[in-house]
């Protein structure tokens, strides 16, 4: 229910308004948790629902007094609402990069150059980056190594994975998904 | 008949799942040092993996199961990703050279650095 703070007419007023922005605050976590609850006790009797909905508004309760702060402002309803597109041209990046490593590994020649590269990142707030290094590394061929600022350290096996612009599309993918970075990069092409 | 198109899926699928399995395995048994291997154990893992819980998917048709299934595939996605990264960080920040080829500058860091 949030600040002790009071204005000059006494305090109710701001009180209740916390209360509201609580509860705002607290619903896409209960729901997140609720559908969860859904999906792994997988009953839809009227006792286990409404078990879960006391279960998921409980603790989205408490946690928000534990998180409070700490949630990323990044994290809004329109990322939820993009994601699932985020995640099928992620799955296709993976699909032709897995067959990129896979005839590498598998050719007798074994065509690979390894090395480390690093990039600047136009992207700043952490969710961002850590959306961005978890693409890269579940994208095969390319595993980020660390992150120092906004400079990112990619292991890949070999040069031309460099200069493919599938780096650049992930970080496009990435900026679209979150709004961040320069408004050009924010379009999908 | 549409039994039959959906057994020849899932065998497709599983199979599909099957032989990124098996590259992923030969890709870590040929890589030669520490970075390489990651790429085939983490990766092909991960599509091979996919692809079985997808085939699993259809076999379970439309129910919680399948929601359990896809719920498995994120989580895997997500910590297969963070576990491969884990592991370079802490090659990287302990300063191993990963293995390149002659002639090829092996990272961006500067000796006197």
């Amino acid at each position: 229910m949030g600040t002790l703070t009071r204005d000059k007419f006494g305090g109710v007023a701001v009180r209740s308004r916390t209360l509201a922005k609580t509860i705002r605050e607290i619903i896409p976590l209960a729901l997140l948790l609720f559908v969860l609850w859904l999906i792994f006790t997988a009953k839809t009797n009227w006792h286990h629902l409404l078990l879960g909905a006391i279960v998921s508004v409980l603790f989205s309760w408490f946690s928000y007094y534990l998180l409070r702060g700490r949630l990323d402002p990044h994290l809004k309803a329109g990322v939820a609402l993009r994601f699932p597109l985020f995640a099928v041209l992620l799955f296709w990046e993976i699909i032709k990069a897995n067959w990129d490593v896979l005839k590498r590994v598998l050719a007798p020649s074994l065509p690979i150059s390894p090395r480390i590269i690093d990039f600047e990142s136009y992207l700043e707030s952490d969710i961002a980056k850590t959306v961005l290094a978890n693409s890269i590394t579940l994208t095969p061929g390319t595993v980020t190594v660390d992150i120092q600022g906004q400079r990112f350290f990619i292991h890949c096996l070999s040069e031309d994975q460099v200069e493919d612009p599938g780096e650049g599309r992930l970080q496009r993918m990435t900026a679209w998904l979150l709004k961040e970075g320069p408004p050009e990069m924010r379009r999908l092409k | 008949m549409s039994e039959y198109v959906r057994d020849a899926f899932i065998v497709l699928f599983s199979l599909t799942g099957l032989f990124f399995f098996v590259g992923g395995t030969v890709g870590l048994l040929r890589c030669p040092d520490l970075y390489a291997r990651l790429h085939p154990s983490t990766k092909c893992d991960t599509l091979g993996a996919c692809s079985v819980i997808l085939a699993l998917c259809l076999q379970a048709g439309a129910s919680f199961v399948t929601l359990k299934l896809l719920a498995i595939a994120f989580f895997l996605l997500l910590s297969c990703a963070t576990c491969g990264h884990a592991i370079g960080r802490s090659a990287f920040r302990s300063g191993v050279v990963p293995w390149h080829k002659p002639g090829v500058k092996p990272w961006p860091i500067e000796e006197d650095e």
